[in-house]
């Protein structure tokens, strides 16, 4: 047996952070003379060249990039380094956990500084970043919900692709009956994101607030519903619940046996990275509707740059962060060098020139669904601790498919864990 | 200088007595500094941060969206711990894992051990070497190697049996499981464990044997009766060993998590430690969680010791 010894690690770790904390040094260089020195941690690919740009044009405002891993790694790194006091200048921060970092005192106010680019953003992408009237953040992209499919397969089956969710369910069994080898999708209790965005659609509300007091609904009527429509599809075999892109998925992909990815408009690249070969099959129509000719949508994913409280230079910093995020030459950048979908109306518009992404070059009015999808959609209210939530929800749900129980117990269950976590860490909540 | 030196080492010693007297006494502590400065900073000092943060908590005052504040909360943390079912059912995968990984390595790294150890064996240095290779394979790569060898679309084993018309084999369903990452941990770790065993085994004086074997023993007398009891303490520190491993557990299901969905975010003990300081924000409860974890450990480690002892010095007597 291996003698490692993750324990020690573990408690290492605990006194690394504390003597960082002693350390207590900022993360920004404060010297008055010479240029300004800032630090930024994201992690959207080719990040690094969008940051060159910058140090290029801005002498005075040098940036230094560093890749913190992806939203949940990046979110854990910067709560720990805030505590330690060398959290960097600007972070990436995704719109689900940016109420757990404001109550973590992590962004800084930045009203003073942005308001003159709100008009750049829709209210509800706005809205993503604004609490109580104070602005912690400029929004970067964002994750309007859509459905990724194979439209030669679906073609070859003779299956028309959905467009609302029972129309989904009859697809699904038409697609089992053509070929029982393949499946419409999974939907695996990890993909939290989804859960919650299909719940939204379906008038839930997982969090809501209202002055100081907040209310907590993953258990409400229209998220049982939710949980027992697709316990019934997953019952009858008709999706799969198994995880996302592992070596056993990606194989799907590329084999044409598993057909569609409901999720949202960044999901392109994401396929493209693993089934490359699968190119020209596949096409995004927006997100399956509850109530057929409903248009609206919630988001799924996406995320916001903001100014922490332990920068040395919050107007330096906040100006980095309108260049990216609002400037017609940083939405250039982030649409060809990065492949994002930008948060910015002035972005998203950028993109209707552009070519479709390469997992669809015959889909040409891909931007133009994108934009039609992104231009409804749902405004939604995340909680101050979604991580737990997102933690319970996927044991839970993952219990429930395994043991045969229903599906809403597993709602139920993480509601329940999270007004306990809320009221202990001293919220009010309205349904305790 | 060789006759220079010891009547310049008369004279000092003449002359200063009583101080060389004093730097041997210090001399002692001198050699041990470097390890006790060490010891306090990577350990006493980590320990007790640990301890303190163990009794915070972080609690919000102001509003919907008020600012998280450190607060004193006595023993809430730990009452939490022992209250939270998904990490108290970690301990019972724990076990189940336990009881099919430590036999299983100790018996392998025994018989391999004794197989090497006898007179007859050839080839006997690139056997050891290869028995011993997979443990310098670190415990995530291994996994990650493994894991793929699980899989369904990648497996070999899977791809025999579907040909045979079986189906895949359920390695990294409920049933299988456990055996899969005790395999990884056995594949792992009985090269170790046997290094110890065998270097023990070459410990024992050889004219034991010759008078064993003049008094008509075989091979596999000498064997039961005279190697395995004399390499006891041996076998005894492997498991002592694997036991400490087996209440670390990590690496192994942490990594093959994202490929199954059996393994949940707090499948093992540390699992869950690692769900609270990093995911959900709860430092503190991952600080006592990890504190009544080490505790555990010295005492099961204490109390296993303390029978096999009265055990084997009630064999002695």
């Amino acid at each position: 047996m291996r003698t490692h010894r993750p324990l020690a690690a573990a408690v290492a770790g605990l006194a690394i952070i504390g003597v960082a904390g002693l350390a207590g040094c900022s993360g920004s260089d404060a010297n008055s003379d010479g240029p300004v020195q800032l630090e930024y941690w994201a992690w959207a690919s080719n990040s690094q060249d969008v940051v060159d740009q910058w140090n290029k044009e801005n002498p005075d405002i040098q940036v230094k990039y560093t890749d913190a891993g992806g939203g949940t790694d990046s979110s854990a790194k910067l709560l720990t380094a805030n505590r330690a006091g060398n959290a960097p200048d600007v972070a990436l921060v995704e719109y689900t956990t940016l109420p757990a970092m404001i109550v973590a005192d992590v962004p800084a106010d930045i009203t003073e500084y942005v308001s003159d680019v709100e008009d750049a953003f829709t209210e509800g992408t706005w809205a993503q970043t604004t609490f109580g009237g104070v602005v912690y953040g400029i929004p970067q992209d964002v994750g309007p919900m859509a459905n990724v499919y194979r439209a030669d397969r679906f073609a070859e089956l003779g299956v028309t692709p959905p467009k609302t969710w029972a129309e989904f369910r009859t697809a699904a069994e038409a697609i089992k009956a053509a070929d029982p080898a393949t499946v419409i999708a999974t939907l695996p209790p990890a993909e939290f994101g989804f859960w919650a965005g299909v719940s939204t659609q379906a008038g839930a509300q997982w969090w809501s607030s209202e002055g100081d007091e907040w209310t907590v609904g993953i258990a409400d009527e229209p998220s049982l519903e939710v949980a027992d429509f697709f316990q019934a599809l997953v019952e009858d075999g008709l999706v799969s619940t198994d995880p996302l892109l592992t070596p056993e998925y990606n194989a799907a992909l590329n084999n044409g046996t598993m057909l569609s990815w409901p999720s949202a408009v960044w999901a392109p690249s994401v396929i493209e990275n693993v089934a490359a070969d699968t190119s020209g099959g596949w096409e995004m129509a927006p997100l399956p509707q509850w109530t057929e000719g409903d248009a609206a949508v919630p988001y799924q994913g996406g995320s916001a740059l903001v100014v922490t409280t332990s920068s040395d230079h919050p107007e330096e910093a906040a100006k980095f962060a309108k260049w990216l995020n609002a400037s017609e030459e940083g939405n250039d950048l982030m649409i060809n060098t990065q492949s994002l979908y930008p948060a910015a109306i002035a972005g998203q518009e950028m993109t209707e020139s552009n070519d479709p992404p390469a997992l669809m070059p015959q889909q040409t009015d891909f931007y133009s669904v994108a934009a039609e999808i992104s231009a409804d959609t749902i405004p939604v209210t995340w909680g101050p601790n979604v991580n737990l939530a997102r933690t319970v929800f996927a044991d839970e749900l993952q219990k429930a498919i395994d043991n045969g129980t229903p599906w809403r117990d597993a709602f139920i269950a993480t509601q329940k864990a999270v007004i306990d976590d809320m009221v202990k860490s001293g919220f009010t909540v309205t349904n305790d | 200088m060789t006759t220079a030196t010891p009547r310049r080492a008369a004279t000092a010693a003449a002359s200063s007595k009583p101080r060389r007297a004093r730097s041997n006494r210090l001399a002692p502590y001198l050699f041990t500094t470097p390890a006790i400065v060490l010891y306090i900073v990577f350990t006493v000092i980590p320990v007790a941060y640990a301890i303190w943060l163990s009794l915070r908590a972080y609690r919000v005052t102001g509003g919907a969206l008020g600012r998280k504040q450190d607060v004193f909360v006595w023993f809430e943390n730990y009452l939490a711990v022992l209250q939270d079912e998904t990490f108290l059912a970690g301990f019972g995968r724990l076990l189940i894992y336990g009881v099919i990984a430590i036999p299983l390595t100790l018996g392998l790294a025994l018989l391999f051990a004794l197989l090497l150890d006898a007179p007859a064996v050839r080839a006997k240095r690139f056997s050891r070497t290869a028995i011993f290779i997979p443990y310098a394979v670190p415990g995530v790569v291994a996994a990650l190697l493994w894991g793929f060898m699980y899989l369904p679309s990648t497996s070999p084993f899977s791809f025999l049996t579907k040909a045979a018309g079986l189906g895949p084999i359920p390695f990294l369903e409920e049933s299988g499981i456990f055996g899969s990452l005790a395999n990884i941990a056995i594949w792992g770790g009985v090269g170790f464990n046997m290094i110890i065993i065998y270097t023990s085994l070459r410990g024992i004086p050889a004219d034991i044997y010759e008078s064993a074997r003049l008094d008509g023993a075989n091979e596999l007398q000498i064997a039961w009766r005279i190697k395995i009891p004399l390499v006891m303490p041996a076998l005894v520190l492997t498991g002592f060993f694997s036991l400490i491993g087996t209440i670390q557990l990590y690496s192994e299901p942490a990594t093959l998590r994202p490929m199954t969905s059996t393994i949940s975010a707090s499948w093992v003990p540390l699992m869950a430690i690692y769900r609270d300081a990093f995911g959900t924000d709860n430092l503190p409860q991952a600080a006592a969680a990890s504190t009544l974890l080490a505790v555990g450990t010295v005492l099961v480690s204490a109390l296993v010791l303390r029978l096999v002892n009265r055990r084997r010095n009630g064999v002695e007597s």
